[in-house]
């Protein structure tokens, strides 16, 4: 008998546990327009927080979120397929925009008036994303970041290492380095996606900017194109700690914060993680030099963080008014203090002391998207360096390279080539 | 309690052996309780730097982890997700374990059980798009949605537990209440259910510690909600450009205490040998 | 023990079909249920491994090219040997650990609950903190420790090593299932009676031969369990991927799992790795349905 009441009551308790739930999933409006941000950073959650505070204290219309969510692009993928759009996506630069544009998912931003103030690097480099030439802007761009070379200032300075300007002059620092004992690089390469960082760095100059679109469009072949890169690449290992491999991302921050290596070859984004490590390092970096001329250098840079309008959004007269509050002026500085992240916006900002080394290219515009961003991701092209960098094997990775990329690619070459007929007498 | 008889020379080894494996527990755990307790600036890759004592004992990290976690409201969210589920799934896959148990002769049964069996080795990467469809178009994109799917997903281990642990219990038991009139529904729950304790208790455990732990079903069924459970809110602490592994560590220990109370509770009915109590 | 009553034909049969119908009301809710969720959900996903479909957007009807792509494809292909090498001997390793672990913690000890309890941990702690502690051991620890002792094959992270890195999964994925198939086992030795043992003891049968010949019998049905568990876990292998080696190096421990999710989901090769997944699926089906057939045979032998 007690035993069953004990049931009956676990039972009655589970009814009326579930009864919230079920009512609380609709949120109660209080007559304010709903403004909803889904971002793929979350390690800019903090700052997003505070923006979110901040614009939802000065506006009585509108009441934004933003949710900073760790694989968000898993959520974004799930949300599109129950055609549950965010009203705005903070998104990257890379192929997922492409996607995301192909999908016919983004709205049309062009009207927007902020988009006169972009940099207009970066609004090519947005345009150039597109899988074949749309009509119209998808994307507000607001901080890019930039891969190099991060180095230790005060060992530079003890030591009186000099900047390199070309690969020469980079393996000559390298032996330099070496010759006292201490490390030049460090690599963390058990993480596959750093295998990117000096891959993309040394691309900008070695290999053409829209290779892969020349590949698509099969004018060229990735054996011809990054030939010299794989090599030069091939050089850099002996450089760096003896099983590379070993180590991840976080190791290699931490080696690096802690002085076991001179350089570290990666991004911009790095510095939070390193400073936290040893916050009194001074950092700073330099464009990693891969040719042997010291003209026509350009900086590895891309989109890092862009907002898209999607074309579900209801109102777009209040995304606009949230795309003004994020790009004001001093709501972007904030982001760029906090993540160490370069403006796409003209106009006069403080840079992060770590890219003073990288501040005249960043100035003058002289900048070059990530070939990486035009990687399809399941292709896995970390994984396949990290292959081709253990086996050293250069034949055999590009030519790997080549076959993959056609394997992976076939809808997008097919979608190139079919756009090319159409239209490739007009261009 | 019953006193057993087994011979008592063994039991030294036992005792031995077990020490000996302690070490493989103790060495991860107090890695994990001293990284909690540093600063990152006292992260090093040398052995001795990590393996070494916090310079201050501070429970800042776990002040901070709580904060960033929002714990307790995310606690609450993970205890009622983990309790409903594991209440439901001792009721329904109980009764479910019984039914295809007690019909192993059965092709139509038969069938049941290796289809509902089966059910374990679907890849979830494939149910993930149309369950986050069909959750949102039948309005279950909710706490709600996660724990029916999540009754959903475990039937079929717990069904193949329970179901196996019945072919132990005599059908004698059921026939005996069955001869004093009692329905087979009443037979269940006064007899067999209780006697199934132990099996209880281990499908609670197993269940308990699977939807403790998950990540993906509330992302992807409630994504867009902003409540959170600790898992999903201990994701703040990773990404790819940089893990806070001391505040990550901290709060994974503070997530560690409930279930371990409960699978120290649980594991006194899994000791009980209830058939043997019971067939006397 | 048994109970000797009948009390007529007539009673009996009522009795059936009480029994019938009482089983058939529980069977349909349940499975309607499960059909719903489970079922539906899986015919509408595979569904997709027709199209090329990116997981979003529109996709177009491709007929059977992503099958026949994966019979080409040496990445899966790879994938496959990989995870069934591991799944096998990860499976092996758990059931013979945790046998020995459950009769261990069964026998008479002192502070069974201390060790039951610090036993369990490795299941409870998060993959994160599992992933870190051991990327940490194997990175820095082991080849420290082979450099003492002088054993230079060890005296590189094996997770580093495209031959070897899959032993350190086998070790992570061990480490943290023992805890699991221990409590099972557990489960499985109290249903055995007391007087089993004591009838054994009788017979001198101690040790080894008790448990072979007493002990293990009995609790084959778990042991069966114990099987199927372990070799869809390590078949489907997925966190502990992620969180030790994210597929390298080198792709050598990309399991299927990993690969379905990291392409079909984070990736844009949802089409194709819905046919990845529905072939997986049967394979392990198969795989389950042989050994559940093998054990109940094995069982009624008994």
């Amino acid at each position: 008998m007690k035993r069953k009441e004990v049931r009956s009551l676990a039972f009655a308790a589970c009814l009326t546990a579930t009864v919230p739930f079920v009512w609380g999933c609709g949120d109660a409006s209080d007559g304010k327009i709903e403004v909803e941000i889904v971002q793929y950073k979350p390690e800019a959650a903090n700052y997003f927080k505070t923006v979110e505070e901040a614009f939802n204290a000065s506006h009585d219309d509108i009441h934004l979120t933003i949710s900073s969510p760790n694989d968000a692009m898993a959520i974004l993928k799930t949300r599109f397929i129950r055609e549950d759009y965010p009203d705005i996506i903070g998104i990257g630069g890379d192929i997922n925009y492409s996607y995301f544009v192909d999908a016919d998912i983004l709205a049309d931003i062009s009207g927007y008036a902020g988009m006169q103030d972009v940099n207009e690097g970066y609004l090519d480099i947005a345009e150039a994303l597109e899988l074949v030439p749309v009509d119209g802007t998808y994307i507000l761009p607001y901080a890019a970041n930039a891969a190099g070379i991060l180095y230790n200032r005060e060992m530079f300075e003890q030591h009186g290492w000099q900047i390199p300007e070309t690969w020469e002059e980079m393996l000559a620092l390298c032996d330099q380095i070496s010759a006292e004992g201490i490390l030049p690089f460090y690599f963390g390469f058990k993480d596959t996606w750093t295998c990117l960082a000096p891959w993309n760095a040394m691309a900008v100059e070695l290999a053409p900017a829209d290779a892969t679109k020349q590949v698509n469009k099969g004018l060229t072949s990735f054996t011809d194109e990054y030939g010299e890169l794989a090599g030069k690449y091939l050089a850099l290992l002996p450089y760096g700690p003896d099983d590379p491999f070993a180590y991840s991302y976080n190791d290699a921050c931490t080696a690096f914060a802690r002085g076991e290596s001179a350089m570290y070859p990666i991004g911009s984004y790095a510095a939070p993680q390193i400073l936290s490590v040893n916050p009194d390092l001074k950092i700073d970096s330099f464009v990693m030099p891969a040719s042997d001329a010291k003209e026509g250098r350009t900086l590895n840079s891309g989109i890092d963080l862009g907002f898209c309008v999607t074309k579900d959004c209801k109102n777009k007269e209040a995304a606009y008014e949230v795309l003004d509050f994020l790009y004001a002026d001093d709501t972007l500085q904030k982001y760029i203090d906090a993540q160490t992240s370069v403006p796409c916006k003209k106009g006069s900002f403080t840079l992060p002391v770590i890219l003073d080394g990288m501040s005249e290219f960043i100035a003058s515009g002289n900048m070059t998207d990530y070939q990486d961003h035009y990687y399809p991701s399941e292709m896995s092209v970390d994984a396949l360096l990290q292959t081709f960098l253990i086996e050293k094997d250069k034949d055999a990775f590009l030519k790997n390279f080549d076959t993959s990329w056609q394997r992976y690619n076939r809808d997008i070459i097919r979608m190139v080539q079919e756009y090319e007929a159409a239209h490739g007498s007009a261009q | 309690m019953k006193k057993t008889s087994t011979v008592g020379k063994s039991n030294r080894t036992a005792m031995v052996l077990l020490i000996l494996g302690l070490s493989t527990i103790i060495f991860p755990l107090y890695m994990t309780v001293v990284i909690a307790f540093k600063q990152p600036s006292e992260m090093t890759n040398s052995i001795s730097g990590i393996l070494s004592l916090p310079k201050v004992w501070s429970l800042d990290n776990f002040r901070e982890a709580m904060r960033v976690t929002d714990f307790w409201n995310s606690l609450k969210n993970s205890l009622l997700i983990s309790v409903l589920t594991v209440g439901l799934s001792i009721l329904i896959h109980s009764l479910m374990g019984y039914t295809l148990g007690r019909n192993k002769k059965s092709k139509f049964y038969n069938f049941v059980y290796l289809f509902i069996v089966s059910g374990m080795f679907v890849p979830f990467a494939i149910l993930m798009m149309p369950l986050a469809k069909q959750t949102a178009e039948m309005g279950l994109a909710n706490w709600f949605g996660v724990i029916l799917l999540y009754v959903v997903f475990y039937m079929p281990m717990n069904v193949m537990l329970y179901s196996g642990y019945l072919t132990n219990i005599p059908l004698a038991l059921e026939e005996a209440a069955r001869v004093d009139g009692a329905s087979t529904w009443r037979t269940y729950w006064a007899i067999i259910f209780p006697i199934m304790r132990p099996m209880h208790a281990t499908v609670a455990v197993i269940t308990a510690l699977a939807v403790w732990n998950d990540v993906m079903t509330p992302l992807i069924i409630m994504a867009g909600s902003s409540e959170n459970t600790l898992p999903l809110a201990q994701l703040n602490f990773q990404s790819q450009f940089g893990t806070n592994y001391n505040l990550a560590f901290a709060s994974y220990l503070l997530s560690l205490i409930p279930i371990l109370v409960f699978y120290v509770i649980c594991q006194k009915q899994i000791l009980n040998g209830v058939v043997n109590g019971a067939v006397k | 023990m048994e109970v000797h009553s009948r009390k007529g034909v007539n009673v009996m049969s009522k009795h059936e079909n009480e029994r019938k119908r009482t089983f058939l009301l529980i069977t349909i809710p349940i499975l309607a249920l499960f059909v719903c969720f489970n079922t539906i959900p899986l015919i509408r996903g595979a569904l997709y491994s027709f199209t090329n479909s990116r997981g979003f957007g529109s996709h177009d009807w491709v007929g059977l090219r992503n099958y026949i792509d994966l019979f080409s494809d040496a990445r899966v292909g790879k994938s496959y040997l990989f995870t069934i090498k591991l799944a096998l001997v990860t499976t092996i390793v758990v059931n013979v650990l945790s046998l020995i672990m459950a009769l261990l913690l069964n026998s008479k000890i002192r502070a069974k609950g201390f060790f039951r309890g610090a036993y369990f941990l490795p299941n409870i702690l998060g993959s994160l903190v599992v992933g870190y502690i051991f990327n940490y051991f194997f990175t820095y620890i082991v080849p420290a420790l082979a450099d003492m002792t002088g054993i230079t094959s060890l005296s590189s992270s094996i997770l580093s090593s495209p031959g070897k890195a899959w032993i350190g999964v086998m070790i992570v994925c061990a480490w943290q299932a023992i805890a699991m198939n221990t409590i099972i086992y557990i489960s499985g030795l109290q249903t055995v009676p007391e007087d089993v043992y004591e009838a054994g003891g009788l017979d001198g049968a101690t040790g080894w031969k008790q448990f072979k010949h007493l002990t293990f019998p009995l609790i084959i049905p778990f042991f069966s369990i114990n099987m199927v568990l372990c070799v869809k876990n390590f078949l489907m292998v997925f966190d502990q991927i992620i969180a030790l080696t994210k597929g390298g190096p080198a792709q050598s421990t990309e399991s299927i799992s990993y690969l379905i999710y990291n392409n079909g989901m984070s990736g844009g090769q949802f089409g194709f790795q819905s046919a990845n997944a529905v072939v997986f699926f049967i394979v392990i089906v198969v795989i389950s349905v042989a050994q559940m057939k093998f054990s109940s045979s094995k069982e009624e032998q008994l």
